[in-house]
């Protein structure tokens, strides 16, 4: 259960734990290029750049994806995917891209292949999956507040429908613009805003409705 | 403003990039509207409650096999590298070249004392012709093997090869895979069944659906290394075909031997040199 499993705060990972295995022009590049000049870099041939990106940014796609997917496991075999196509296609970067916005737009591609299969296979759970945080039935007592509060959220989410909770995701954490979320979604502006605000009103209702639930 | 103006704007109001500037008169509203102010409140509360909520961080396996594939792939690259950078030669000279190779011409045609008025982009109208009549003819050659590939295509349905068959409705199902989802394994499918398979309809169909993907540098080398091991004269076109559109510069040599190999079909040192002219 919850209380079992330590949280780990998803920092930006310490310079110090990957010097091994970074290699060392990366580490000593003087100053910082922007992702887009790393990613650039990339598709003429620089791959170590990729480590760069890939320290940047895994952290933060992998927490996206595991709050999309409701499944760590799902989550970080996406995110490799994810880095993976980055490698393969990164011939296709263009030279006016916005690295983020490519990264998500291949995360959505792989989220959705994902899910294509997972539907196509007889679903193989692992439990320490669900206990993670996809069934946090609230239970009274001696569990901090704010843990039940953060399960709840879970659950909330979780009910939400897939295209939803994406939207809602990528339009509150991922330092996207509007315009580059409409990119990703392949939908207007207006459109994007109008479903991300929708998807918080619903997410609204089902967090109070669960939190009265819990309350009584 | 009323209550469904202002709920309007609170996408913008709970957006920290946007609620610090205008939007006065919502803000006005909810400073006096009790049920925009519960409203207003609880999806507050519910945004924050989203931005607390704590990352589950990756295990290490995630970054191990990050590094791993990230070498794997760097050890390919460099194996390529040689070849990537001939064909980027190739190119950088064929855009210094073009251009002067055109004024060449002109400048050629004015001091034979022809009266050629001067192409506005340093073309050679002559040059330009030529373009528009080899894509006419490749257009043409490629209806006329479509309808052959159709043809050879029934013709086999009808026999209920059924060998063959199961192939050619693999390809088929690759082909479509490819086009809504171009990963390599699908791909690679469709190149070995180019090269390798032993039905002319299998590989007509194959190389069908490589088309859409004729813009990665894998697919181009895949059909060019299945050209010189390519008996058909139909399926030899096709592949012409292909290369030409793609524009593929590496494709130069290969078609050059064609041109001048006696012994290939008349129709497929025909587009070879169609080709040569377009690349
Ligand atoms: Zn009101």
């Amino acid at each position: 259960m919850i209380a079992a499993l330590p949280e780990i705060p998803v920092a930006p990972v310490p310079a110090v734990r990957n010097v091994g295995s970074r290699p060392a022009a990366v580490v000593n590049a003087p100053a910082q290029r922007s992702d887009h000049a790393l990613m650039l870099a990339v598709r003429d041939g620089e791959l170590d750049a990729l480590g760069e990106l890939f320290e940047r940014h895994h952290g933060r796609l992998f927490g996206y994806l595991a709050k999309l997917t409701g499944d760590r496991s799902a989550a970080e075999d996406i995110t490799q995917i994810v880095f993976q196509r980055m490698l393969k296609y990164r011939h296709t970067y263009r030279d006016d891209g916005s690295f983020t916005a490519w990264m998500y737009h291949l995360a959505r591609r792989c989220a959705t292949d994902h899910y294509r299969k997972a539907n196509a296979a007889p679903q193989a759970t692992d439990p320490a999956d669900l206990h993670d945080h996809a069934d946090e039935a609230p239970h009274a007592g001696h569990r901090a507040a704010a843990r039940d509060d953060h399960a709840l959220l879970h659950t909330a989410l979780a009910r939400l429908d897939r295209d939803d909770r994406e939207v809602l995701l990528l339009a509150r954490f991922q330092e996207l613009s509007f315009a580059e979320i409409s990119g990703i979604l392949e939908c207007s502006v207006g459109a994007a805003k109008v479903r991300a605000h929708r998807a918080l009103r619903q997410l609204r209702d089902l967090y109070f409705r669960l939190q009265q639930e819990a309350a009584d | 403003m009323n209550c469904q103006r202002a709920r309007e704007v609170f996408p913008e109001l709970l957006d920290a990039r946007t609620a610090a500037t205008a939007h006065l008169d919502a803000r006005t509203h909810l400073a006096g509207c009790p049920d925009c102010q519960r409203d207003f409140a609880t999806l507050s509360r519910t945004a924050d409650a989203l931005g607390a909520l704590p990352d589950p961080a990756p295990s290490p396996r995630l970054r191990r096999n990050f590094y791993a594939l990230l070498e794997e792939e760097k050890n390919s690259a460099a194996s390529v590298r040689a070849t990537v950078e001939r064909s980027r030669r190739t190119s950088v000279w064929r855009w210094i070249l073009a251009p002067l190779a055109g004024a060449a011409l002109v400048a050629g045609g004015f001091f034979a004392g022809q009266r050629v008025a001067a192409p506005a982009a340093g073309y050679s109208p002559a040059l330009a012709q030529t373009d528009a009549a080899s894509r006419r003819e490749l257009e043409d050659l490629r209806r006329k093997v479509d309808t052959m590939g159709q043809l050879v295509g029934y013709s086999l349905l009808q026999q209920q090869q059924r060998p063959t068959n199961d192939r050619l409705r693999g390809v088929l199902t690759s082909a479509l895979r490819a086009d809504e989802n171009p990963d390599d394994r699908v791909i690679n499918e469709l190149i070995s069944a180019l090269a390798l398979d032993p039905s002319v309809n299998v590989r007509l169909r194959a190389l069908d659906g490589l088309f859409p993907h004729a813009d990665r540098e894998v697919v181009r080398a895949g059909v060019l290394a299945s050209l010189p091991r390519e008996e058909n004269p139909i399926v030899q076109v096709s592949m012409i075909d292909f290369l030409a559109t793609a524009r593929d510069a590496e494709a130069r040599p290969a078609l050059e031997k064609l041109v001048l190999n006696e012994g290939a079909d008349a129709s497929v040192r025909t587009a070879a040199r169609r080709a040569l002219a377009q690349l």
